[in-house]
């Protein structure tokens, strides 16, 4: 309320071109001082209110009835009717946030450490705290849980904070809060709980937010079961919500993986500001092994862009509106741009006996390992096998592949899905231009992972009948 | 009159014209008003630099263009979502989640409850106008029944449901310490507004818990009246249904309180578990007399029977060795009870297929799983079963060597059935020598190095196993 008397309460103008003409004012003016123009103001269309202020006492009620920032306002002191120019009448406002700058991480060297036998869940937990991550927000959902479990238990203890919560709608948009105020944090889920995350995704995408998903692949579609598939790779490399969005995948095949997956993904995030996914499958969540931990852990710094809370970061804003169609474009561009960057410099790939291989098997997550026996198993036998394991499905390692195939005389596609891996494989050669050579595949649902006997026994009866 | 809009909207179409100090509301829209007090509210409490306003979708979806503070535009919904997040990596920020009556009370209806009921402290402004606004006029959670909308032609109706008390519901969640429900219409009503707005951000600087202002307000434009009309309207349509006033005012004490998260090296060692401590091997080589590079093993039995707990001591024994190991779980969907399968592989290199379907070695705990996975053991493997549970093994491949070990009755005569497991593997132990005896009682030594009065206990049983194994064979 405006205290002091009369002589000194200041009196209302208004300038015609910021008046909507909506009449709060008229109301709300107990000596009606205030009526509605004729006078159509030819900038807006409306019709401002007039003032006639003889009977104005100054109470200023007026001003609070008045919508528009800058709308009804006090006269200022020293008003010269000239001087209309809003920024100046108006008078000064704090638009004062100073321009960020991005503090680096720090890297902190690790003593040698024996190596500990972890499930997989857990060791992408203890590499998201090695890469820095302090907050954790997720919803349980089997094969997933042990990851936010072991969370739950750890974070308090070195000043983190673990949220449950709601659903997995509201886990990814906490993520998007903490990942726009540039802070690591990661969730575990598992593919329905994936499935609810898209949405969100696409927002930290448009908005450019970091984040990580630990997606644990379970059997599909629906509830299905909680045994390990890869039928989210489509989801993962084609579907990650709407509009033109790809993020990073990474295929771990190890627990010892999964922790360094962790590393790579928190780093990817920052580098690109950009979620990453690491795909797991049911049984790398729940399998035990054996995971040494790396020479040094991360302490997060805090990029320039984030919407932190202080004065260095008021300017920032987090959102992938871009209401102007030019804009959106612009904005579609630079994160295509970032897309081509992440394809040219991310593409990821494990071979193993691929250089003289005839067969090349093309496998990830836990049925690579299978693959692996079975390359083994065949070079025994004489068959010249080999492994091309993608560690990122997305973007798929189409240029080591390019660099080998051609003296293969065939791919076989091991996978616990139905051609989602072949599609990516097929799609990047499309892409790649490159002419391919036969493809065959051995593939299993529902929670089988194919067998490195079935591997073997495909592969075999293929050369028979070529023989 | 000091307020935090900035000098030029100049994310309002670039700042370009009449745009650079206009707002996109309506004429009359209620939304002016209540970013004016939030506006003069922020530079009151001197907190403009702490503030993080959340944008929600609707027609305030643009509050950033407005705010001169941190901003962030959440989805349809999840404001409270985005703010927690805000919230717990900066405690010291003060955060704003805007809301207006669908996206808050119809497609975020879940956000808002949790946040409500967690009591992070947040300011929520919850803008009510019987209406969707941007998407043009639809019926809202908080429409009034016969009230006409888009989608509801010819008047709400019992089928579309009825009009939600949000400010009540609010009051009634444990999170909340400051609830009122407000209203613009008059001069009265507008101070009372800003009151409540400013005392919504009070109880969140302050570290008590939400405070959350309802604000009845007005949508000409959809209502299709004139601005004075419609907030005639407010008054003798909605506040009927929505009374204004204090739903909730507690005098509760700050609880909110984060400390600065932990990068201290040694702290993140300890907390992970891990160590530079070497511990000793007993293993002259890999146990080849089983199979050359890669043992399968499968552990079977009900739910609390320890087979997985077994299983890890197995993986950890053989980790410490310098062998590579995996354990896969299998479990029945019961969370106790049930049945309980771990597939444990040990390689001399690298374990390449983690499932055991072909295991050398099995230890069964109940009929059922030896029955199952007795056939399975690979010929010259060998099976420890509870000979206290399965009274009669059943007919197997001749070359497997059968062990019963009455491991639930020695496990009870030391008073703690529980160890029946570490009976098992010492038999298992002794039967087979897959690792020296000393092997496994620094596995079990070390998963029990937080609890450390149950190591004898446990290399007790360890030893009675072992002993019933040598005293089985000696028989024979």
């Amino acid at each position: 309320m405006p205290t002091g008397n009369t002589r000194t309460r200041p009196k209302p103008f208004v300038m015609p071109q910021f008046c909507k003409a909506c009449g709060r004012c008229i109301d709300a003016c107990p000596k009606d001082c205030i009526s509605l123009g004729t006078q159509i103001e030819s900038s807006t269309g409306f019709t401002p209110v007039v003032l006639d202020l003889e009977a104005c006492n100054g109470c200023g009620l007026c001003f609070s009835a008045c919508p528009e920032p800058f709308g009804l306002a006090p006269v200022p002191n020293e008003f010269e009717t000239e001087l209309f120019d809003p920024a100046k009448t108006f008078g000064p406002r704090q638009s004062t946030a100073i321009e960020p700058v991005a503090i680096p991480d720090e890297r902190i060297p690790l003593p040698d450490l024996e190596p500990l036998v972890l499930k997989g869940n857990h060791a992408a937990a203890i590499g998201a705290i090695l890469a820095g991550c302090r907050h954790f927000f997720g919803y349980p959902i089997t094969p997933s849980t042990e990851g936010a479990e072991l969370m739950a238990k750890l974070l308090p203890q070195i000043d983190g904070v673990f949220v449950q919560a709601v659903s997995e709608v509201a886990t990814i948009n906490m993520m998007y809060g903490c990942g726009g105020a540039g802070m690591p944090c990661m969730t575990f889920t598992s593919s329905p709980g994936f499935s609810l995350m898209v949405e969100g995704i696409s927002y930290m995408i448009g908005a450019e937010v970091p984040g990580v998903i630990v997606d644990v692949m379970r059997g599909g579609p629906g509830l299905g079961n909680i045994a390990p598939e890869q039928a989210d790779i489509k989801l993962l490399c084609r579907g990650l919500g709407h509009g033109n969005t790809h993020a990073p995948v990474l295929a771990p095949s190890t627990p010892q993986e999964m922790l360094e997956m962790a590393l790579l993904a928190f780093e990817l995030a920052f580098k690109y500001r950009h979620p990453v996914v690491i795909a797991g499958d049911g049984y790398l969540g729940q399998m035990t092994g054996r995971v040494t931990l790396p020479d040094s852990m991360v302490k997060p710094g805090m990029p320039e862009w984030a919407v932190w809370g202080d004065e260095m970061h008021r300017g920032n804003l987090i959102s992938s509106i871009f209401l102007a169609e030019p804009d959106l474009e612009a904005h579609n561009i630079r994160l295509n741009e970032k897309y081509e960057r992440m394809a040219a410099e991310e593409q990821r790939a494990d071979l193993y006996q691929c250089e003289d291989a005839d067969w090349l098997i093309v496998a990830c997550n836990t049925p690579a390992r299978m693959a692996k026996g079975a390359v083994q198993k065949l070079r025994q036998e004489g068959i010249k096998a080999g492994l091309f394991r993608p560690i990122t499905l997305w973007p798929f390692p189409i240029d080591a592949l390019a660099s080998i195939i051609d003296n293969v005389e065939g791919l076989l596609v091991v996978e616990g899905s139905n051609g989602q891996l072949e599609d990516e494989l097929r799609l990047a050669m499309s892409h790649a231009g490159i002419r391919h050579p036969r493809i065959e595949n051995v593939r299993h649902f529902g929670g089988i992972l194919p067998s490195l006997a079935e591997i073997v026994d495909k592969l075999t009866s293929l050369l028979e009948v070529a023989a | 009159m000091s307020n935090v809009f900035y000098e030029k909207f100049e994310r309002h179409s670039h700042g370009e014209g009449l745009k650079g100090q206009s707002t996109h509301y309506c004429p009359g829209c209620g939304h002016g008003l209540i970013q004016k007090y939030l506006a003069e509210s922020i530079a009151e409490l001197e907190i403009q630099d702490r503030t993080i306003a959340v944008s929600p979708v609707g027609c305030s979806v643009f509050m950033y263009y407005y705010l001169d503070v941190g901003n962030t535009q959440a989805a349809h919904g999840r404001a409270p979502a985005v703010a927690i997040g805000h919230k717990v990596a900066n405690p010291d920020s003060v955060l704003i989640s805007y809301q207006g009556d669908g996206d808050l009370a119809s497609i975020g209806i879940a956000e808002i409850v949790q946040a409500a009921q967690m009591g992070i402290p947040l300011t929520v402004i919850f803008v009510n106008n019987a209406i969707y606004g941007m998407t043009g006029g639809q019926m809202a959670p908080t429409t009034l029944m016969g009230q006409k909308s888009a989608t509801t032609p010819t008047g709400r109706e019992r089928l579309t449901g009825q009009p939600m008390k949000v400010a009540e519901t609010m009051a009634l969640l444990d999170g909340t310490v400051y609830v009122e429900r407000v209203a613009l219409y008059d001069n009265k009503l507008r101070m009372r507004t800003k009151k409540a707005i400013k005392k919504a951000l009070q109880v969140q600087i302050d570290n008590r818990g939400v405070g959350f202002v309802e604000v009845l307000a007005e949508c000409p434009t959809h209502l299709k009246m004139t601005p004075v009309e419609t907030e005639r309207w407010v008054k003798e349509a909605m506040e009927p249904i929505f009374p204004l006033g204090v739903k909730k005012d507690l005098d509760s004490d700050p609880w909110f309180h984060l400390e600065k998260p932990s990068f201290e090296p040694d702290r993140i060692i300890e907390v992970v578990g891990a160590t530079s401590e070497e511990t000793d091997r007993h293993c002259d080589g890999f146990p080849t007399h089983i199979d050359s590079h890669d043992i399968g093993l499968k552990l079977a039995g009900a739910g609390g029977d320890g087979a997985q707990t077994a299983a890890m001591l197995i993986a950890k024994a053989a980790v410490t060795e310098g062998f590579d190991s995996t354990h896969i779980p299998s479990y029945g969907p019961e969370s106790r009870g049930g049945t309980s399968y771990a597939d444990v592989h040990v390689a001399n290199e690298e374990v390449l297929s983690p499932a055991a379907p072909r295991p050398h070695l099995l230890v069964a705990f109940n009929a059922p799983s030896l029955e199952k996975f007795g056939p399975t053991v690979q010929p010259g493997g060998t099976i420890v079963y509870d000979s206290s549970v399965i009274a009669e093994p059943p007919e197997l491949d001749p070359s497997v060597t059968l062990v019963g070990v009455p491991c639930t009755e020695i496990a009870r005569d030391l008073g703690a059935a529980k160890v029946k497991n570490v009976v098992a593997l010492g038999a298992l132990q002794a039967a087979t020598q897959l690792f020296p005896r000393e092997t496994f009682l620094t596995s079990v030594r070390q998963a029990l190095r937080h609890n450390c009065a149950m190591i004898e206990l446990n290399e007790e049983a360890f030893g009675w196993g072992a002993r019933a194994f040598e005293e089985m064979a000696g028989a024979n």
